[in-house]
């Protein structure tokens, strides 16, 4: 009789999930949330395919601090990067949409060797402030090469046709995205059980001790800053349809803040963290716009002129609230609900 | 000739504002080993309460003056007790992510309570034009290269004869054995805050006596990142001249190049000096124990 739950071989204790009914419900999801323009009106439709879009750029963000451990503040300019690759290509060129997500892709990895390179040097709070000099170096050379990038006018970018699908509709569009941010968890999920995945925690954990394992840091600490960069940049290409306009001023640094919340909110290195972050942030103004219509008149005057300070100030509150109350995040207090779940009334 | 040595003085004296924040985020890293990424931040909210408080009571020099000191050392007494001291123990990267929510939250409390449109600080005397020879400079633009050179001999002082100081540096040396020789380190953590705080709070509010005070002063705290770097982020005194040398490089680029390169020169600055020499010009290298 089995006494517990054993695994057997490498394959059982790698393997994504071994409850089936995580395997069920993870299905379920999959159908509702492909059936779901159907039943969404627009205003929420839109909602979800923003979270979906700002999910593939939180994991490839995700690759990079959560299990590589190597801090970003520049990961804007790969956003940047990638919705420019794909403007120049779509929308200055006229070429192929899937060129145009591939250049998204392949651009920001480029950039990312470069970027990544100090990496090898530096750590912590250097490597911070490195990537951070290297997004507003991004910013200026995109406006100063005008010749490639139309400069400070920006570029108009009107929805995808692809393989004889039009991707104008909004319920399309948010397919689109659906495809992107599922094969981007997958990607994810899969990088963490490889030997890949290993080697990027092993490094997060402690790269002496890493290194003298056999993991060569040079290569693997540049991959994960190309991996990184090639998902975030898709989300910029998206991001850029979405907007149907591109410019630099539309990806300020404070996109970095938001994606750097989504994974202290959601908690660092865990993609379900990664997930349940972006579904905060990404209707964090919504919340607040319902929780203040509660309240009187006043509040709901402020909401209306400064929605966005009140909005940004949110952001900080939680981020630093997470950080001091509960550094797990939403993924911790979601493992201790299910265990408070399945071992009530026990404590443990 | 002369626009060089127009653009030499006018490149230290915003220099010297550069200096002096990155003689704060210095402040900070040396004693409790943390980025305060809400550096700019600050000097912004205390130019703007010193702006509240000349427009409410007068501008006076020297009523301006005390507000400034007594604003910043508040300011950064509080966020020490409230956002940093709880963080105590937590890895490094969490305390810095805690200053990055912190910069978050003041900038969009000034927009909040103030507006976004620049106003005049309203101190006549910085703006009066002073002649040294052929050149032009500003009474507040002198003032605030006097201001960073006191505060250097100051500081300099402070490091070697003080007791505050000697703490100091025993708990940036390691913070564990100064506590088990009785040096009270959460005390000095704070006394750094408040000097970082009031430092900074000094340079935003002569930034915006010379430049007009609007919700972008915060970027003087960017500008001062690759001060910092340059001059070595554990060298109180060798970020002030990093700021000065940022701010000649700065004032090169925008006079003979084109302001766009002006905006990025210093950040192209730091990557440099990043991969050459990570510690800064007299920065001590960190060696790490295996």
């Amino acid at each position: 009789m089995r006494s517990g739950n054993f695994k057997q071989n490498v394959g059982e204790l790698i393997a994504l999930t071994d409850s089936k009914s995580v395997a069920t419900w993870s299905c379920l999801l999959m159908v509702a949330l492909i059936g779901a323009p159907m039943v969404l009106d627009a205003h929420l439709l839109g909602l979800v395919t923003v979270i979906l879009f700002t999910l593939v750029g939180a994991l490839g963000l995700n690759i990079l601090m959560g299990y590589t451990g190597l801090v970003s503040l520049g990961h804007v300019g790969f956003l940047v990067l990638g919705a420019y690759g794909y403007a120049v290509t779509v929308g200055i060129h006229g070429l192929h949409p899937l060129l145009g997500f591939l250049m998204a892709g392949i651009v920001p990895a480029i950039a990312g060797v470069i970027v990544g390179a100090p990496s090898l040097r530096l750590k912590g709070i250097y490597l911070a402030i490195t990537t951070m000099a290297f997004a507003f170096i991004i910013n200026t050379a995109i406006l100063e090469a005008d010749f490639i990038t139309n400069g400070s006018s920006g570029i108009f970018l009107p929805r995808p046709t692809m393989f004889g699908i039009s991707f104008k509709s909004d319920a399309a569009f948010y397919w689109l995205c659906l495809f992107f941010a599922v094969a981007a968890l997958a990607v994810t999920l899969n990088i963490r059980r490889s030997r890949i995945g290993r080697a990027f925690m092993a490094i997060r954990d402690n790269d002496i001790a890493a290194q003298s394992m056999g993991i060569n840091l040079i290569a693997y600490k540049l991959l994960a800053f190309v991996m990184s960069a090639f998902m975030t940049g898709i989300a910029g290409a998206l991001f850029g349809v979405y907007l149907s306009f591109v410019t630099v001023e539309g990806f300020t640094f404070h996109l970095t803040i938001e994606a750097l919340a989504i994974l202290v909110v959601g908690g660092l290195g865990s993609a379900l963290g990664v997930v349940l972050g972006t579904i905060l942030i990404v209707l964090l103004p919504e919340i607040t716009g319902v929780l203040l219509s509660l309240t009187g008149d006043a509040a709901q005057e402020v909401m209306a002129t400064k929605a966005f300070e009140v909005r940004n100030i949110l952001y900080g509150v939680i981020i630093i609230g997470f950080l001091r109350f509960d550094p797990t995040g939403l993924v911790g207090i979601w493992k201790d609900v299910q265990r408070t779940w399945v071992n009530w009334p026990l404590k443990y | 000739m002369n626009y060089l040595i127009q653009l030499t003085a006018t490149g230290i004296a915003i220099g010297a504002i550069y200096g002096l924040i990155a003689m704060a985020f210095a402040l900070v890293y040396k004693s409790t080993g943390l980025i305060n990424f809400a550096q700019g931040e600050v000097a912004m909210m205390v130019a703007y309460l010193t702006w509240a408080f000349a427009g409410q009571f007068g501008s006076g020099l020297i009523g301006v003056a005390v507000f400034t000191i007594v604003a910043g050392m508040v300011l950064g007494l509080v966020i020490e007790r409230l956002l940093i001291r709880p963080m105590m123990g937590e890895p490094i990267f969490s305390i810095v992510l805690v200053t990055i929510g912190l910069a978050v939250i003041l900038r969009s409390l000034v927009l909040l309570i103030w507006d976004a449109s620049p106003h005049p600080m309203g101190i006549e005397a910085a703006s009066e034009l002073i002649r040294i020879g052929n050149l032009n400079m500003r009474a507040g633009q002198v003032f605030v290269i006097g201001l960073m050179g006191a505060l250097l001999v100051a500081s300099w002082a402070f490091f070697r004869y003080s007791r505050y100081g000697i703490a100091m540096r025993a708990v940036a040396d390691d913070d564990r054995t100064a506590l088990l020789m009785g040096v009270n380190t959460a005390r000095v953590q704070a006394v750094a805050w408040a000097a970082s705080s009031t430092i900074a709070g000094m340079a935003g509010v002569c930034f915006a006596a010379l430049y007009d005070i609007s919700p972008d002063i915060y970027s003087i705290g960017l500008k001062a990142f690759p001060a910092a770097i340059l001059g070595g982020l554990d060298a109180v005194l060798g970020s002030a001249f990093g700021g000065i040398i940022v701010g000649l490089i700065e004032n090169m680029t925008g006079g003979y190049m084109s302001s766009t390169i002006k905006e990025i020169s210093g950040f192209v600055l730091i990557v440099g000096v990043l991969m050459i020499r990570p510690s800064g010009l007299f920065g001590q290298r960190e060696i790490e124990r295996v």
